[in-house]
Parts: structure tokens; sequence; C-alpha cells
């Protein structure tokens, strides 16, 4: 319980946490519709509009909960690793820069070695990715977030990109009911 | 004191089961269920009638195969109707040709007007119905009557993966749930599409990968077998998966209804991994087949190539034989082959020649067609051998007779010869791959095989890198196709022409203008 109240009184303010949250919903929901454009071509060959809208039903369901995920991620790290900062001034743009980071490194390497010939590449230098990036971009996050003109910058881009919260999450909750109800009958 | 291995437990506790149930499965065979018999069907995927010693194949790939033919009836000239595992099992699961069932696309599935016509929703709730794919293409496409399956495994059952499947919640949509989860959102390899989820898709990705990497056993020294499909990567041994198909009879025949099984095993189907001891089968055996023209569409791989893939594939089909000769023994000695119809067979084929290896594409010769189609039937003690030529769309209209089912008037299927069918000298066997056109259009570009009689056709339509559209074989005279007839023997050519664009142009009126 006093854990609990310790870590509610040091969560950043909503508004903050739904900036870093417009972000992350922007990353997350935007790779999967460009992604989707290379299989659309193949979906249509061979999946009726309902089936294919279903397939997007199950997509954006799955960007719902990573996106829940990736801020549940961003808050305790912030509670954990990043309290003795006690800035929260910088919190969204710490975090927007680390979830940018993180998000399109991990994007990277999909892009990089999508296809079954290169998974000895994929596994190979996979620890070593990540122990660069990660220390990187959590070094980056801090500084940059330091730099007022840089903070100024992020708080624009995740004031900017709320608006995609209103289009993708009203579509995730019409998404999660379609595979409910696919799933049910 | 011997240690007891898993296999042995198996052996013994399916023995137990098996003698506990058989007695009383037997008698309720002959009782008022209908006489309603069991039904197992056990298709191997990618293996070519061309490579088994039962069928003249110059290496002995198939001793146990060829002993349980000694009681079963066998067909020497069945074909599938597709050269890759979704037209060729849709064709096998449906009772109709490609240009009807529509599943004509990699992934694609059977077309919802006629899905009903499989043998899970047509044999009904007489029977109890069990489905197990280790390749998750059949897997999508019997989860279209996902609601007809009582039991139905994961591809990943039974593997090293331990059954795990990402969409093991969406039991329900099980087949667009795999369209959206396993090819889109969270493949493990897919083409040079970039996984569709960024952090689950990541994180699945690299645990598959890591796990299947760390997969070592001395036993293999060509590494584990694995079933990869789809943006699928499972490893698995295929004793296990022997292991796991006897326990799951054993299991059935406790059943109060008839059984319907139906397992689609994976091996030998490529990366051909098998295990160390079949390694040294083969080698300088002196089998050199003849070398074959390069097809024009290949990619004109080597003669030694093709000639170290070949023998790995016999080695693999070697180890798949003696799993299946251990199963149909353990089968045997409990007595449930007593009690059913075992049916054995493959999807498609394999091929090893022109420049190519492995099947699909535009490659429609005789070791990717022709498929092993061998069924004994319960209590039978003689062997039977059927040279008419057959269609795997021939096998649910035959299962449904078994099971005193209905024929549905739709189907291209004909009852087996052998099993009350008859010998139809002039019937037409269509072999189709048209994945170049969309499911619910006019065919248009397509390689179409015919058979009929001695002759064979095939008709390359819409693909100008080909520059003879049409190949012409006699198969009788020629059995390796080497000798294109068709610039030759114009008249055979203009009938067997005419033959096939009339079932084409018939199968396209549905899908006029569309």
């Amino acid at each position: 319980m006093k854990l609990a109240k310790l870590f509610a009184g040091r969560l950043p303010n909503r508004q903050n946490i739904l900036g870093v949250y417009a972000v992350i919903v922007f990353l997350v929901y935007s790779w999967t519709l460009v992604t989707s454009f290379y299989k659309l071509p193949s979906w249509m060959f061979y999946l009726t509009v309902g089936q294919i809208l279903s397939v997007y039903a199950y997509s954006f369901s799955v960007d719902f909960l990573e996106s829940i995920l990736v801020l549940a991620g961003v808050l305790i790290l912030d509670l954990t690793l990043f309290l003795a900062l006690r800035n929260m001034a910088e919190f969204q743009s710490r975090s927007i820069l680390m979830v940018l980071g993180v998000l399109i490194s991990s994007m990277l390497r999909l892009i990089l070695f999508p296809d079954y010939e290169q998974i000895e590449m994929f596994l190979s230098g996979e620890l070593t990715w990540w122990a660069i990036s990660v220390p990187v971009v959590l070094v980056a996050a801090v500084a940059v977030s330091k730099i007022e003109w840089a903070r100024k910058i992020l708080e624009g881009v995740a004031e900017r990109a709320a608006v995609f919260l209103y289009i993708y999450l009203p579509l995730s909750f019409v998404s999660l009911l379609v595979v409910l109800i696919r799933n049910l009958s | 004191m011997k240690k007891i291995s898993r296999r042995d437990f198996l052996k013994v506790a399916g023995t137990s089961l098996g003698c506990l149930f058989a007695s009383d499965r037997l008698l309720s065979l002959n009782a008022d269920d209908g006489n309603r018999p069991n039904i197992v069907v056990i298709v191997l995927d990618a293996f070519s009638a061309k490579h088994l010693s039962l069928h003249g194949y110059p290496r002995l790939t198939t001793p146990n195969i060829d002993a349980f033919a000694e009681y079963s009836v066998v067909f020497h000239n069945h074909y599938s109707a597709g050269n890759f595992t979704t037209t060729g099992t849709a064709s096998l699961l449906t009772g109709m040709l490609p240009w009807k069932h529509r599943a004509i696309n990699y992934d694609g599935v059977v077309n919802a007007k006629v899905v009903k016509n499989n043998p899970y929703t047509l044999l009904g709730s007489d029977y109890h119905r069990f489905a197990f794919s280790q390749n998750p293409w059949p897997d999508r496409l019997i989860g279209q009557y996902y609601q007809d399956v009582d039991r139905f495994l994961s591809p990943a059952a039974y593997s090293l993966l331990k059954g795990y499947n990402p969409t093991r919640v969406f039991k329900n949509d099980r087949t667009i749930a795999s369209v959206a989860v396993n090819s889109f959102l969270m493949p493990i390899q897919g083409g040079n599409a970039p996984v569709g989820s960024s952090v689950l898709g990541y994180l699945n990705k690299s645990q598959i990968l890591n796990f299947s990497s760390e997969q070592k056993s001395p036993r293999y020294s060509k590494g584990i077998p694995e079933a990869m499909n789809m943006g699928y990567i499972i490893p698995y041994l295929n004793e296990d998966i022997y292991d796991g198909v006897y326990l799951e009879l054993s299991q059935l025949a406790f059943e109060k209804k008839p059984y319907f099984a139906y397992f689609h095993l994976y091996s030998p189907h490529y990366p051909y991994r098998p295990r160390n001891e079949y390694l040294m089968m083969f080698r300088r055996d002196g089998y050199n087949p003849a070398a074959k023209p390069v097809h024009p569409m290949s990619n004109g791989l080597s003669e030694d190539y093709l000639a170290g893939q070949r023998n790995l594939y016999d080695k693999q089909i070697a180890q798949v034989d003696d799993e299946f000769g251990k199963l149909v023994s353990e089968l045997d000695r409990s007595g449930i082959l007593q009690n059913c119809y075992l049916i054995l067979t493959s999807d498609h084929g394999e091929l090893f020649e022109r420049g190519f290896v492995g099947h699909g594409f535009q490659y429609m010769y005789e070791p990717v067609l022709q498929v092993p189609l061998i069924i004994h039937a319960p209590g039978q003690t003689r062997r039977e051998d059927i040279f008419a030529p057959t269609s795997n769309t021939d096998i649910l209209p035959t299962i449904l007779s078994f099971a005193g089912k209905e024929q549905p008037s739709e189907l291209d299927g004909r009852v087996l010869p052998g099993f009350g069918g008859q010998v139809d000298e002039d019937r037409p066997i269509f072999s189709v791959v048209a994945v170049d056109n969309p499911a619910f259009g006019e065919i248009r570009k397509a390689v179409i095989s015919m058979r009929k009689r001695a002759y064979k056709l095939i008709a390359y339509l819409g693909y100008e890198q080909m520059g003879q559209p049409f190949e012409l074989y006699n198969l009788e005279n020629d059995p390796d196709e080497l000798d294109n007839l068709a610039p030759e023997d114009a008249k055979i050519l203009s009938v067997m022409k005419d033959e096939l664009f009339a079932y084409l142009d018939a199968a396209n009126q549905s899908f006029a203008g569309k």
C-alpha cells in the first residue's frame, strides 16, 4: 500500500503520459499499417473484403495491447531507473526519445533481417545490437531532454501526435469488439 | 537395470490401452453404429511416389511401406491435383479440383461457398473427428471448419515447441487469426515483408529463433528438422511426432463413436535433415539418373547439387519409412490397425531435375504430381494393385463411402477403384497450379496438367517465357518425360488441348467477368 502510494505520487501527470502514449500509438500503428501494404496485394488474391478487415481488426487489437505494454515499460523505467533524476519536467521528452530509440531500433532489425536466410545474422548480432543501442538511447534520452529547445520540439511532437489517439483508439475498440465477436460466435 | 525410454513407455501404455479397447471396438464395428469404421488418414508432406521402392525406385527407400502394401490396396498412378501443399491438400479434403475449391494461392483458403465439402462436416457428429497438421497451411484449411473438429491440435504439438502457438487463444477463428498473427503480425520468417508487429512480433521472432538455434542433438548432425512455412519455424523430431500419432490414436480408441483422424506430417518435406544413422545410406550406390533438359523457368541448378539434394531427400524418406513401419507395427500389435481404414498418401511430390529442387512454381512433372496412395482396409490380408490413374480428389468420396455417407453432387472426385469405384479409362486427371490468379476470378495464367490414358499434356497458359506452351508425353513409353511429342503429334495434342480448355472454360464460367 505504501509502495503504491509512493509510486502514485511520483507518476507524471496524465497529460504528459498521454503525450508519450500518443507517440507510441503513432509509431506502433503506423508501422503495422505500412507493413500491411506489403501483404495487402496477396490478401486481395485470396481473402474477401470482410476477411481483410478482420485481419486489420486483429492487427489493431494487437497494436493496442502492444502500445499499452510499451507505455507500461516506460512508466516502470521512470519509476525505477530514472527515479533518481526526480525531474518531472523532462519526463515527456525523455520518454519520447526512449520510445523512438527502442522502437526504431527494433523496426530496423526487422527490416534488415526479414527472411529465413538471414536468421544467422539476426541471431549473431542481436546481443551486441541491444547491448549498444539500449544504453545509447537511455543516455541520449536523458542528455537531450536537458536541452530546452530539444525538449520543446519533443513536447510539440507529443502534442501533435495526440490527434492519432482520436483515430487509432476508437478503431482499436471497434477492432477488439470484432475479434471478440469472431471468437465468441 | 535398463532405463525405460519415452518411446518404450508410450508403446507399453498404448498397447495396454489398445488391448483394453480393441475387443470392445471390434464388437462395436459390427454392432448398431451403422457399421461405421474408423478412418485414419496420414499425409506425409512432399512425398513423391517416384522415390518409393514400392513404385520401382532403384533405391530401397521404403521397405516398411513396401511391407505395409502387402496387405493393402496400392494405387500406382495416383495424382495430386496441385503441386504444393495448399492446393494439393485442399483438393484432398474437398474432393474438388483447384479451379473449383479455389485454394489456389500459396496461403489461400477454400472458397466459402464450397467449404462445406470436407470430411469433418460431411462425416458429421456420427464421428469423433480429429485433426493434426504439422504444416500450418493444412491447419489453416481445416481451421475453416474448426467447429466440426472435435480435437484439433496445434501445428507445434509434439514438436520441440511443445504446442506453442501465439494464435492458440483464437480457437473459434483459427484461419483468419492465423493469417493475421502467424503470417503478418508475428511471423518468424516471411519472405521480404517485415514483421507487422514491431514489439510483440520482434519478441516472438527473437524468442523462437533463439530457441530453435539452441536445439542441438548429437543424433542429428545435419541439424534438427524444422517445419517452416507461412511464417512458422517449428523444430521437431520425427520420433516424437510418430509417438504422438500413436498416442493420439490410442486415445481415440476410447471414443464411444467411430473416429476420423487426419494427420498431416511434415517430413520428408525440406529441409531434409535425417538422423545420423541414415546419413550413410545410398552413398556411392551408383544411382545416377539421366540428366533432363533444364526447364526454361528454372534457375538452372547444377546436376551435382540436384544429386546431393536427392540423396538427402531419399535418406529423409528412409527415416520416415522406419518411423511409419514402427507406427504400423504398434497399431497392429494393439489391435487398432485391424479396426480402421488406414490411408497413407501425400499432398504433392518433390522434384530434383531440370535445374530445380522442390515443388510449387510452374513444374508439373511426374515426380511432383505423382504421390503414393496405399489404403489398408480393416482385416485386409492381401495386396491389391490398381494401375488406373486416380486423383487425390477421389479420397473424400472414398472416405464418405467407407462411412456410408451421401456424396455431394459437386465433388470432382469419385470413389476409388478397389473400394466400389469403377475404372474409367477416359477420365482425365487434372493438376492445376494457378498461384498468379485471384481466388475470386477466372483462371487465365496457370499451368495445367492433364493425364489421360497413356498421355499427359502440360499446358502453360499465360507464361510467355515458355517458348513452347504445350508439352505432351506418352508416359507408357517415356515415363521420364524426356520426349516432348507436342511438335510432332498434332492430332493428339489438339484433342487433348480441346478437352483441357473445355474443362477450364466450364470451371471459369462461374467466375466470368470477375
